[in-house]
């Protein structure tokens, strides 16, 4: 029982966390803003009700496809968290991902259906391979892997930039963008219409069962979250730590390698980004959101475009700013990472059951001597 | 201010630790001006806590502390250090590469200008080294100088800041025989001038000679004080390890066969260029129990570090049924058939924030019966776990409750379940039942012999004079990092006899202590 009341606690603090982000930014759009319930309006139920009152699904399936990215970067950054991997690099594996399965499209010829799938797992195993490189420098030489993967973000970055500008780029158009993919190579959209929701969107959701499988229901997923909680119990137990530290990397690079080149092939039809698309930062948000635990992933990636979403339209229709969304972040930010919020509560919870357990003990004793 | 007024009270002390220990449990403690006052107990009797909360390190859950006749809140140690309360830690707080100057006035350094006055300080660390006959170099990189003057450094540091009670955590554990006498010395001269002292340890020698009162601790609880001139050591070390919870195992004599575990010349030293193991050898046949006496800190805790590869030892050798075992992965420990109930529960034993289950089933996730292809067999795991928790009478709600919500002898139930169930061929149990309540005690002292005489070789080690003997078949009493003496047969054997070898006051000759290793 008392578990379950600690249970309870954690989850009524993440709530509270988000409503009191979200009062915060109610503060600002009432500090900043001349027509404060219109941008709130906008902001909180613009992404699915339309200006008429009735239900906007067109903007609800853009919801959903922002999702795809998110929830791969989000799961890539759930699997290395929980084995205490702070690896930064799903921004950059998004990146490489999307580049590689974009020249994949145009450079292979195949058949619609193979081709696609071809180009996405290819995809991925490049960013399995990149994600050593911060991987294997913790193992053998203990350099933080915070530290490498953020700065191979910007080398895969610049990576990605100079082959685009110089090797791959189609000089007929007007920007920096390569060749269209092939047709065969692009992935079919889910619904009709300009929503961008693709079959991708449903590879997502499967990648959050197998990911959440793998994770509680294998012995490597049971070794990735025992190192992260306890990295001597571990290896004392006889679990090769420095082999799963480089494999839950591993996972997390083909995770975000996916994520990059689903995007990639299912929204566009050439590789035009020219700076880190961001899913990796937002998949670090969404990862703290679900607490690393995988099944959580899709709720906190709906919620994390849904507030996209809603702070693109407060900016488009208000005078609210659309950094809005930044503020809003920070805020969940801070009050999901600080142990210390309502830990005065959590605290007395602790206290109330150990005293509880000792008198218990006490009884029992006494009831011995008798 | 009459000398016997109380500088430091700490009245009806409780703390719980958010992961729900109790720590102290409504624990008085009371300082004289101008005394030197030992606080002893094992270790989790909660002393270290109760130090943290009076240098404000950590806040007490109830009770308060009066420091001077006047009630505090010591929020952190800056406060403590501002109501005149220093703390030496048992490991030193000190910058390496920073001089002992810069070291001693570091965070309040005299400035010129923009910059550091490193005249001052060096003029600042003279005066109070001469003033308090706490001789060091000033000059000096920390690095470079010796454990007992980086004492010094510490204890000049807490001076300096103004401290007029100084808690010392275990002042001599790191130190040589010469530094201790060195160290008592200038403890006497700083009483001399008026200064409190309070010292943390368990050396029962170290407290009688130096301390005036002493309050004794055990499980959170205090034992009460006394003046060191009117107690006995007997009567320290029976409210320490409070013995008159008397536990009759019950054992059949051991058949000891084949040797299991051989360990030769073991020789290991630390890095703070203590030699903890001096050319340690021993064996351990199947099917008894070889016990490892001492007071803490001999070689112990290091001897079970090697045979686990949890360290590495410059020199020696062991061997598990003839097999190298000194280097090797734990995994393949493991498939050997070693076994370690390790002395540090929450470091190695369990991980706390994970279930009984996943607790449980570490050493054995790799085994087929476990595992239907690439998933888990949940079944078979549900299976095991249950039967264990059942088996070990690991109270708790259910399979699936995060392992550290349990208390600490339902903790270490869940880590001898796991130890003990894998057919182990050696057990090492390094303080088996610490901080353990009586049923869960009683119930892993009759598992261990319950193993032995199934054919396990076990080595037990244990602080607790009465666990060793009661339960040990033969045993071997380290002190210094050697083996001081070996007992064959522990039915005769008394405490005031294990005393003086495990205290160094005797020891047995090279041939006698041979006979452990069963050769020839």
């Amino acid at each position: 029982m008392k578990d379950r009341r600690l249970m309870l606690f954690e989850v009524a603090r993440g709530t509270a966390a988000i409503l009191l982000a979200l009062l915060v930014a109610t503060i600002f759009i009432f500090l900043c803003s001349d027509e404060p319930m219109t941008a709130l309006r906008y902001l909180l139920i613009g992404p699915i009700i339309k200006d008429s009152g009735g239900f906007n699904t067109m903007s609800f399936y853009t919801i959903l496809a922002a999702m795809i990215p998110t929830i791969f970067t989000g799961l890539a950054t759930c699997v290395m968290f929980s084995a205490g991997q702070f690896n930064l690099a799903s921004e950059g594996g998004a990146m490489a991902g999307g580049f590689v399965a974009a020249l994949c499209g145009i450079y292979i010829q195949m058949n619609t259906g193979l081709h696609a799938v071809v180009c996405v797992v290819i995809a991925a195993i490049v960013c399995g391979l990149i994600m050593l490189i911060p991987a294997l420098l913790k193992v053998k030489l203990g350099a933080s892997e915070m530290v490498t993967s953020l700065m191979l973000n910007y080398i895969i970055m610049y990576i990605v930039l100079h082959f685009l500008n110089y090797n791959f780029a189609d000089r007929s158009k007007g920007s920096t963008q390569t060749y269209p993919f092939a047709e065969t190579a692009q992935i079919p959209a889910l619904v009709p219409g300009g929503s961008k929701l693709s079959w991708g969107f449903v590879v997502a959701l499967v990648f959050v069962v197998i990911i959440a499988l793998f994770m509680y229901r294998t012995r490597w997923g049971y070794a990735i979250r025992m190192i992260g909680i306890n990295k001597s119990f571990a290896s004392y137990s006889g679990m090769k730590v420095g082999g799963v530290i480089v494999l839950s990397q591993v996972i997390g690079g083909l995770l975000s390698g996916l994520g990059g080149s689903i995007e990639v092939l299912g929204r566009y039809t050439t590789f035009l980004w020219k700076e880190l698309p961001g899913y990796g930062w937002t998949g670090i948000t969404i990862a703290i959101l679900a607490k690393n635990n995988p099944i959580f992933v899709p709720f906190a990636a709906f919620f994390i475009a849904y507030l996209n979403k809603g702070c693109s339209l407060m900016a488009t229709y208000s005078d609210v700013p659309a950094e809005m969304i930044d503020i809003i972040q920070a805020a969940i930010f801070l009050f999901f990472a600080a142990e210390q919020f309502l830990a005065r509560y959590r605290q007395k919870i602790v206290v109330r059951n150990t005293q509880a357990d000792l008198a218990k003990l006490e009884t029992v004793k006494g009831g011995e001597t008798q | 201010m009459p000398q016997n007024e109380f500088v430091v009270q700490m009245v009806g002390i409780t703390k719980v630790y958010p992961n729900g220990i109790a720590a102290n449990r409504d624990v008085d403690f009371n300082v004289r001006g101008g005394e030197i006052h030992a606080l002893m107990g094992e270790n989790g009797a909660g002393k270290s806590t109760l130090m943290k909360m009076l240098f404000g390190l950590e806040q007490p859950t109830e009770g308060k502390i009066i420091v001077n006749g006047e009630t505090v809140r010591l929020t952190s140690p800056t406060v403590a250090i501002s109501k005149g309360i220093g703390m030496v830690h048992q490991h030193f707080m000190l910058v390496p590469s920073l001089t002992v100057a810069e070291n001693i006035v570091l965070g309040m350094a005299p400035t010129k200008g923009m910059f550091i006055d490193y005249k001052k300080a060096v003029e600042i660390t003279e005066e109070y080294s001469k003033r308090y006959n706490l001789l060091v170099e000033p000059d000096k990189r920390v690095m470079d100088i010796p454990v007992g003057m980086k004492q010094k450094v510490e204890i000049l540091k807490a001076l300096v800041r103004g401290a007029k009670i100084l808690i010392l955590d275990e002042p001599t554990a790191v130190l040589t025989t010469q530094e201790t006498e060195e160290l008592f010395r200038e403890l006497i001269h700083l009483k001399e001038q008026g200064y409190t002292i309070i010292f943390i340890s368990h050396k029962l020698n170290e407290i009688k000679q130096i301390t005036d009162r002493i309050t004794i601790m055990r499980a959170g609880k205090s034992m009460g004080v006394y003046n060191t001139a009117e107690i006995s050591k007997e009567e320290i070390s029976r409210l320490m390890v409070g013995r008159d919870v008397v536990l009759a195992v019950q054992k059949d004599k051991a058949e000891p066969k084949e040797t299991v575990l051989q360990v030769r010349g073991l020789t290991y030293t630390n890095e703070w260029n203590k030699k903890m193991l001096d050319g340690v050898s021993f064996s351990v046949r199947q099917g008894e129990i070889l016990g490892v006496a001492g007071v803490e800190g001999n070689g112990q805790g290091e001897l079970v570090e090697m045979l686990f590869n949890l360290n590495r030892p410059d020199a020696g050798s062991a061997t598990v049924n003839g097999q190298e075992i000194i280097g090797m992965p734990q995994d393949k420990l493991r498939a050997l058939g070693v076994s370690l109930i390790p002395e540090d529960r929450m470091t190695y034993g369990i991980a706390g924030a994970a279930t009984i289950e996943e607790n449980l089933i570490s050493d054995r996730i790799d085994q087929k019966r476990f595992n239907k292809g690439p998933l888990f067999n949940m079944k078979a795991i549900h299976a095991e776990s249950e039967q264990l928790i059942k088996d070990f009478a690991v109270l708790c709600k259910s399979h699936q409750q995060k392992v550290q919500m349990l208390s600490g002898g339902n903790i270490q139930k869940v880590v001898v379940a796991r130890e003990f169930s894998s057919n182990p061929k050696l057990i090492i149990a390094d303080q088996p039942t610490r901080g353990i309540d009586v049923g869960a005690t009683e119930f892993i002292r009759n598992k261990l012999v319950e193993l032995s005489r199934a054919g396990a070789a076990v080595l037990l080690v244990s602080a607790d004079l009465n666990e060793v003997m009661e339960l040990s078949d033969s045993l071997i009493v380290m002190c210094g990092g050697k083996i001081a003496a070996y007992f064959e047969d522990t039915s005769t054997l008394t405490d005031a006899v294990m005393g003086e070898y495990m205290l160094g006051l005797k020891s047995q000759s090279d041939e006698e202590i041979r006979r452990v290793c069963h050769e020839g």
